[in-house]
């Protein structure tokens, strides 16, 4: 009995070995003067891809101003240190999570779960803790309209992604006059086909089609041919990468063609761009941030240039805008704790709200329901397998070049 | 018009609903065993596919016959090495089994291939043929013949071969073969692996039309099962049935009361076979 114990002890000696080395780090990070900011994170389930582009914002940040000696807080540098709990893509699990990043892993502040469902989910724990959160991907305006004071997000409302398409479109395309909208019945892809569906009646545009389509549906056909029956001018679908790459790959098959074809939110990445190959030329988008975009900014990155040059270093591909949306969260998150000089939560909140400033993401200012009101999100076109921007402000320097010219072919040619 | 688009999407979406579920069905009907490695197994199918065609400028249909031998004997190796062991244990213990395994093939996906969508594009493309203003793609309309090719492959194997012979007479009588001399476990194991090699071969020719990625492999695992039940478990002809009506009811659900509502209305159509007709439209009493 005793050589059984022996050899099991024995056996265990190993485990232990391994666990005293995993916690090795930890103990040193307490050593160390931290800022643990929280992440929860849909790192496994159907939402996993997005958890993976959040983290990669994130870490960038976190890697950067460590890089840089560590946040200045009163003279004094703290590294940064992101704490990540996996939610398994489901909404109530955020709200666990959330609770148990404050109370459990006592993190200093929050990010937003991903997401406006479960952003506004888990924002009722962070407001009870009165823990500052920034919200990277939470667009919906009924995120920000609950009265909280510790919630800030980077996304503006849905409406103002599809009121400069309509009007552009209305300029660009003059015989646009009937719109058919496909959406994804899913939280943030009907919220958006909800804003066009407005858009568009207010631009006195017909709606003549406006279907939602179920999450996990692999085929599109007889949505598609209802479409086709009714010869829109503007086909507007949303959903993402995978529903976006089927319905265009359906549309052509179907030999279905319309002047113009917007398509949002899979344009904005290059997976899309790759996968649709030849079929997602002259598709029209919008998205909150582009990197072709060029600012210079104030917050650690510098310009947004640089954040894409890093970016590239880093990961080997372009940040598309919800890992820049991600990076910017942390970035904000420092500049307004070294104004404030202290790690008190209510203070740093303040500088949050007080925040006016020109980052690599464009201008950030948060209105009084805590989402930023200060960006003019970019209209995009695919042309010759790369996206086109069509920058709303000229004060946005460096698409002077051949803008015009841009503009002028934007949206022309878009028979699909 | 419309109506007569309507019906011919419907009916090769129907093939390629059976071409997902006929390995599926296979397994279910005659190992009693509901593989949920099933829709992985059709996602590495169109990985394969997708490698081939980017490494070697492989089309999908020399993929095929890439694909059938190699999943074939990765199936049957899975059935021989583990399944076997827990055959007889209650479903669920084979149910949580092929979780497990499913759980394990879908991540290292993920890890190995990321879960980014990709889009396997042939040059030239395939088009589409068009006759009387009714248009169908080309690539669904081959998905289509070689369903229909494996489907009556399968057929004849199952009813000409001596191997299929004994997969027959162990889904009649486990027990019967056994005192006929039939060597069960081999038997299984051939069972696993025609299963694996007609998922595999369905994903190569899925690769041509869904984007790719380890999460949509729940998506063929859930229309296979919608098919298995609707047509009739172990049946080569009922996964054909199967499928076809589920694309039917999708179709016309679709365009009459909105896309949202068409699976809502296929699993109604699931609910109502499990409780009227649980041995599917052309399957036995008996093997439900």
């Amino acid at each position: 009995m005793n050589r059984t114990f022996f050899a099991r002890c024995t056996r265990l000696l190993p485990v232990l070995a391994m666990s005293l080395a995993a916690a090795a780090p930890l103990s040193r990070a307490a050593a160390e003067d931290v800022i643990r900011f929280g992440a929860p994170l849909p790192i496994t389930g159907p939402l996993a891809p997005e958890a993976v582009k959040q983290q990669q914002g994130y870490n960038l940040w976190a890697e950067e101003a460590n890089k840089a000696g560590g946040i200045s807080v009163g003279g004094k540098k703290y590294k940064v240190e992101i704490v990540y709990v996996d939610y398994q893509s489901s909404t109530p699990r955020a709200v666990q999570a959330t609770e148990q990043m404050i109370t459990q892993d006592n993190v200093n502040f929050l990010f937003g779960a991903f997401g406006s469902g479960a952003a506004k989910a888990a924002s009722t724990v962070s407001e009870k803790y009165k823990v500052p959160t920034l919200a990277a991907t939470a667009s919906s305006v009924q995120v920000y309209d609950q009265g909280y004071k510790y919630l800030f997000g980077t996304f503006t409302p849905n409406d103002t992604l599809t009121m400069p398409l309509t009007k552009i479109i209305q300029v660009k395309v003059p015989e646009v006059k009937k719109v058919a909208i496909l959406a994804r019945n899913d939280l943030f892809p009907l919220a958006i086909a909800q804003e066009m569906e407005k858009s568009a009646k207010a631009a006195g545009l017909e709606v003549v089609y406006f279907e939602k389509y179920a999450i996990g549906t692999i085929d599109h056909s007889a949505a598609l041919s209802a479409i086709k029956s009714l010869s829109p001018q503007w086909i507007f679908i949303t959903g993402y990468i995978n529903d976006l790459l089927l319905a265009r790959k359906q549309m052509v098959d179907q030999e279905i063609k319309a002047p113009v074809v917007t398509m949002i939110a899979g344009p904005a990445y290059q997976e899309f761009i790759d996968g649709g190959g030849q079929s997602a030329e002259n598709i029209t988008s919008a998205s909150w941030w582009h990197p072709a975009e060029h600012y210079e900014g104030e917050d650690i990155f510098g310009s947004t240039a640089n954040f894409v040059k890093l970016f590239k270093a880093k990961y080997g591909s372009e940040p598309d805008y919800g890992q820049a949306s991600a990076a910017l969260c942390g970035a904000l998150f420092q500049m307004a704790i070294e104004k404030a000089g202290t790690l008190d939560r209510d203070k740093v909140r303040d500088e949050l709200a007080k925040l006016d400033v020109v980052t690599f993401f464009g201008p950030v200012r948060f209105g009084p329901t805590g989402q930023i009101n200060s960006l003019d999100p970019p209209v995009f076109q695919i042309q010759g397998g790369k996206p086109i921007v069509h920058v709303p402000r000229c004060h946005q320097a460096g698409r002077a070049e051949g803008g015009g010219e841009l503009v002028k072919r934007l949206f022309r040619g878009a028979r699909t | 018009m419309q109506a007569v688009q309507i019906l011919i999407n419907a009916l090769v979406l129907g093939c390629l609903y059976a071409c997902i579920a006929i390995g599926f069905s296979l397994v279910w009907g005659v190992l009693n065993v509901i593989n949920l490695i099933h829709g992985s197994f059709i996602v590495l199918g169109a990985y394969l596919a997708f490698g081939l065609y980017h490494a070697l400028l492989l089309s999908p249909w020399y993929a095929v016959v890439i694909a059938a031998p190699l999943f074939f004997v990765f199936g049957y190796l899975l059935q021989r090495l583990l399944l076997n062991r827990v055959i007889t244990a209650p479903v669920l213990v084979t149910l949580t089994l092929t979780f497990g395994l499913d759980l394990i093939l879908n991540n290292a996906m993920i890890y190995f291939f990321t879960a980014d969508y990709r889009k396997l594009i042939l040059s030239p493309p395939l088009g589409s043929v068009s006759l009387f203003h009714v248009v169908v793609p080309v690539d669904r309309l081959i998905a289509t013949v070689s369903a229909l090719a494996l489907t009556g492959l399968l057929y004849l194997l199952l009813r000409r071969s001596r191997i299929g012979r004994a997969i027959v007479a162990v889904r009649l009588d486990r027990d019967a073969a056994v005192l006929m001399g039939v060597d069960v476990k081999q038997v299984y194991a051939i069972a696993f692996g025609l299963g694996a090699a007609l998922a595999g071969c369905a994903g190569v020719l899925m690769a041509l039309i869904f984007p790719i990625s380890p999460l949509t492999s729940s998506a063929y695992l859930g229309k296979a099962f919608v098919v298995c039940v609707l047509g009739g478990l172990g049946s080569v002809s009922g996964a054909l049935a199967g499928g076809v009506l589920l694309a039917l009811v999708e179709g016309i659900g679709a365009t009459f009361v909105g896309p949202s509502l068409a699976t809502t209305l296929s699993f109604v159509l699931l609910i109502v076979f499990l409780i009227a007709r649980p041995q599917g439209l052309v399957g036995r009493k008996g093997f439900e």
